[in-house]
């Protein structure tokens, strides 16, 4: 019941912080705080020690039992690390929202869209998930259409649509779940625990006609590579990206993309029986291609906003690799464990990068005026701590050992390797690539000659650096004993692969 | 359909009604207030609402026996034609200041009609019925006598004379074929090829006034021309009517020709959504907008009889009527709603232009029309959305995955649509001068139906209670 607290105090919260008026910021700030403190302390006390796999913390609200609809909640291992991620994203997002720029509702859309990101992890029904997962758009929409940039109204509507066809596939593909359990068992249920243990049990999936299966894998696939996002259904990501607020874009990079990778390891994993091997090579081939083309689109863009917006994609492309290993490894060895936990690890923590990414890059547009590589350069002369902490953010994005980033890249490289061969090879001249133009970036935009075009700029100071610096302390920290996210993940990875456990 | 003389408080409600419709013809001649007529009708609206919701649960002070015409599919639609006349019993009073007694007396006797329809079984009656609501609207329709209001009202009087004529040329073959006019009893069909002919005209005639692709032409003029609050009852209490109807024919009358119903609605349905959405696309008339809006709802509503045709006697078929039923309720509130907010314009003009501005302005209303086009566009937290859910569900259920695709690509392009209202709302900023009356009793409709909308969204249990209703169709 902890968590369903967390849920209703975020909701709440939001409309307070509307109200507040001259004091949403600060009310949001601790708001967002204390919903991460209450994460933390849950997280704590459920998964520190004893967990092996499953969901936790499960209870039913009935609502209409005779359709099957229940309030259903329940915190998976994997779930419990995006809580942790949700909280950071969304506390730091607030944290940047700058109080002298975004009316009262700017806080209120934010907690908002926490508040479905929430209900959508914790949801053990597959309508309540379907709703938050709608929901999450609606004020992410207005925050892209009303304090977006120049485009944003053709962007917030294209961001929009998009997401919002993906998801209404996976809503047919609900319906064909709920239709076929109905036939097979004369039951009405939304429940998410009994049709994915249907799901998994050969008796009912045989049941299924061939055009039943290959449309629900579909309708749930192609919703969640639309919001990781994936090649070739990422046409709303760089636009989306450039044209938010940086609250905004911390939240698209950091939340959204989330969602996808919760999507595919929290929903779509546990299906077993049902996806076999057949079509996935296509996912592998999706996962690949996204990686390298990513990278060389991002080698070519001048802005560092759609620059990083392009690697976010990139790394995601991981992700998708990961999924579709781990189903295709044929004898369901360690490799798929690790395939699959290091796609997890991967989502958590790249949220949590691009968060450190985006927001040193809005310091840097705060202080110089400009987010554009060709425009800044040699900015670390005069701001020492943001050039080293942004500096930071890319190599943890690039991958480099020690870092979050490397943890979930090397477990998907050890455990897919099996499965993909000397394809890998894509793999590794798309890494090439992703570090060569971190660096370069990097190298343009913060040392060489000071560019005097700039002008006398100051560094950050106080609370923004306090916070930079705790958000690269947590990367860090995850560098260096990956196992406090590990450990669930892997958990509950397990308890999927080996023990039928959902 | 006989008389029964135990029934006759089945008639009470009707009785009410035209009763009360001659008092305010009476009254006219004392040149009253509008406001004492529209209290008059509302008054009929709401003792009519209240005796039908007696006789459904059995609770009327004298005892009668209740026929087989008077079921819960009946009472239920019989309600829903309650709310929409009295939805816009007090918006109307807006415009219709000339000889208003004449508008709120036509007004209940169409209801009248309507309720007659809806407890009937037999093609004649409901012809009548079905005729009297038309005759009626006709005149409705031609109120606030501006040269644009009789322009539409006249393309509505035409158009609706050749649908006539279709239907009953559509029920003399339908006569020939079976030898009855009762939907009642099973039906023996002896000739399918006359059969046929009766189902084709039957769908052109109906589909005049449900506005399906491709009868729909007059609707976009006539729902732009007529006054706000005429468009509103158009597009929901009439357009429910020929929809309850249909329900009637094509599901019991037909139901030994199902394949042809499936092919016929399939292929009209995806053609009145396409068409309808793509043109909304382009559209810059707000009026012009919500009624292209309209005629696509359309085209989901008779998503119906496809599923119906498709799979009869299943699950599918029985959930696809209970989601029709559910997506009438709804689609009273949001579309009427909808054309009930185009009161808040000064102009009669009104471009998406007009609009902007709007949500500095008045930030409830913008809200509330905003929750209104969620709902239009299935939006969850809105009953749209449920009644959408449970649409799609049956098409799933009945396997007709290629309708619920389109369906589903065509309510992401209606999309667009929606939010560019919505954009021009927020986030375009007036001219200066100010285009909008938001006098209270202009903002109440739109504040009301958004929050019914957003109640419906929460009743989930309501689709299982409209389940068991589906038998009396």
């Amino acid at each position: 019941m902890i968590i369903l607290g967390i849920f209703i105090w975020v909701l709440i919260s939001a409309f307070i912080a509307f109200l507040a008026k001259n004091r949403s910021s600060a009310f949001s700030r601790i708001s967002t705080l204390i919903t991460l403190a209450a994460i933390l302390i849950y997280s704590v006390l459920r998964f520190s020690s004893g967990y092996t796999g499953g969901f936790l913390s499960q209870s039913n609200i009935a609502l209409s039992p005779s359709l099957g609809i229940y309030f259903s909640i329940g915190v998976s291992g994997f779930a419990d690390s995006l809580l942790i991620l949700t909280g950071i994203i969304f506390a730091a997002a607030v944290f940047v929202t700058d109080k002298k720029q975004y009316p009262p509702s700017m806080f209120l859309l934010i907690l908002l869209t926490e508040a479905g990101m929430l209900g959508l992890l914790i949801s053990r029904n597959f309508l309540f998930f379907y709703v938050f997962w709608e929901l999450v758009l609606i004020p992410v929409y207005f925050i892209l259409g009303k304090f977006g940039g120049p485009r944003k109204d053709r962007v917030s509507l294209k961001f929009f649509v998009y997401t919002h066809i993906a998801s209404i596939f996976m809503l047919l593909s609900i319906f064909a779940l709920y239709s076929y359990y109905d036939l097979q068992y004369g039951v009405l249920t939304f429940q998410m625990d009994l049709l994915l243990s249907a799901m998994q049990n050969p008796a009912f999936t045989a049941t299924l006609p061939l055009i039943a299966k290959d449309f629900i894998l579909f309708g749930f696939v192609f919703s969640f590579l639309v919001k990781l996002p994936s090649f070739p259904v990422h046409a709303w990501l760089a636009d989306s990206y450039e044209q938010a607020p940086y609250p905004g874009t911390i939240i698209l990079a950091g939340a959204l993309s989330a969602m996808g990778g919760y999507g595919l390891f929290g929903i779509l994993f546990p299906f077993g029986g049902l996806i076999g091997t057949a079509g996935l090579d296509i996912l592998v081939v999706l996962g690949l291609i996204s990686v390298s083309y990513f990278a060389l689109t991002a080698m070519f863009q001048q802005s560092l906003k759609r620059m990083m917006a392009y690697a976010s994609a990139a790394s995601m492309g991981f992700v998708t690799l990961a999924f579709a290993s781990a189903f295709l490894d044929p004898v369901k060895s360690e490799n798929a464990l690790i395939a699959a936990s290091g796609g997890m690890f991967q989502v958590a923590t790249h949220g949590i990068i691009m968060l450190l990414v985006f927001a040193s890059i809005y310091y840097i547009l705060v202080k110089t005026g400009s987010d554009r590589i060709p425009s800044l350069g040699g900015i670390y002369r005069d701001a020492p701590f943001l050039s080293t902490i942004l500096l930071g953010g890319l190599l943890a994005s690039l991958g480099l050992p020690g870092l979050a980033g490397f943890i979930g890249e090397f477990s998907i490289i050890v455990g897919s390797y099996q499965v993909i061969g000397y394809w890998i090879f894509l793999l590794i001249f798309g890494m090439l690539i992703t570090a060569s133009y971190h660096i370069w970036a990097a190298q343009k935009a913060l040392y060489g000659p000071y560019n005097e075009k700039l002008g006398k700029i100051s560094d950050i100071t106080g609370a923004p650096l306090a916070m930079l610096i705790i958000v690269f302390t947590v990367i860090l920290v995850l560098g260096i004993f990956p196992v406090l996210f590990f450990g669930p993940i892997q958990a509950y990875a397990h308890g999927i692969l080996f023990g039928g456990i959902i | 359909m006989t008389f029964d003389i135990n029934q006759l408080a089945f008639y009470y409600p009707m009785l009410v009604l035209g009763a009360a419709g001659f008092l305010i013809l009476a009254l006219g001649i004392f040149r009253l207030k509008s406001r004492i007529y529209s209290t008059v009708a509302m008054g009929a609206f709401v003792v009519s609402f209240l005796l039908i919701l007696m006789e459904w649960y059995g609770i009327l002070p004298f005892s009668v026996s209740a026929g087989t015409q008077f079921n819960g599919f009946g009472f239920y639609f019989a309600l829903l034609f309650l709310v929409s006349s009295g939805f816009i019993t007090y918006p109307a009073l807006r415009n219709i200041a000339a000889r208003s007694e004449i508008f709120y007396a036509l007004l209940l006797f169409v209801t009248t009609g309507m309720l007659v329809a809806a407890f009937s079984y037999n093609l004649i009656t409901l012809f009548i019925a079905f005729e009297a609501v038309s005759i009626g609207t006709y005149i409705i329709a031609g109120f606030h006598k501006t040269k644009k209001t009789l322009e539409s009202a006249i393309k509505y009087f035409f158009t609706g004379t050749v649908a006539t004529a279709f239907i009953i040329f559509g029920l003399s073959y339908f006569y020939l074929s079976t030898g009855t006019f009762s939907l009642t009893g099973a039906l023996k069909i002896s000739s399918t090829p006359d059969m046929l002919i009766a189902l084709a005209f039957l769908v052109i005639g109906f589909g005049f006034k449900l506005a399906i692709f491709p009868m729909h032409q007059w609707a976009i003029d006539t729902y732009d021309g007529t006054e706000n609050s005429v468009s509103s009852f158009l597009s929901t209490g009439s357009k429910l009517v020929a929809f309850m109807i249909m329900l009637k024919v094509f599901v019991v009358g037909f139901s030994g020709l199902d394949s042809y119903v499936y092919v016929f609605f399939a292929i009209i349905a995806v053609a009145t959504m396409t068409y309808a959405n793509v043109a909304a696309l382009s559209q810059n008339n707000l009026k012009k907008l919500l009624a292209y809006s309209s005629v696509a709802q359309a085209g989901y509503l008779i998503l119906v009889f496809a599923v119906t045709g498709y799979a009869p006697g299943t699950t599918a078929a029985e959930y696809a009527i209970a989601a029709g039923m559910l997506y009438s309720l709804v689609y009273i509130f949001m579309k009427g709603g909808a054309f009930l907010t185009m009161n808040i314009f000064k102009s009669d003009r009104i471009s998406v232009d007009d609009i902007s501005g709007l949500a500095k302005r008045s930030p409830g209303v913008a809200l509330s029309f905003s929750i209104i086009l969620l709902s239009l566009a299935g939006i969850p937290l809105t009953g749209g959305f449920l009644a959408k859910f449970f649409l799609f569900l049956s098409l799933v259920q009945g396997g007709l995955w290629w309708l619920a695709v389109v369906a589903i690509l065509n309510s992401a392009i209606s999309v667009f649509y929606y939010f560019r209202v919505m954009m021009f709302m927020y986030w375009r900023q007036g001219t200066g001068e100010d285009k909008f009356d938001l006098s209270i009793q202009n903002r109440l409709p739109v504040y009301f139906s958004a929050i019914v909308v957003v109640v419906l969204f929460f009743i989930f249990g309501l689709f299982f209670s409209i389940l068991p209703l589906v038998g009396g169709v």
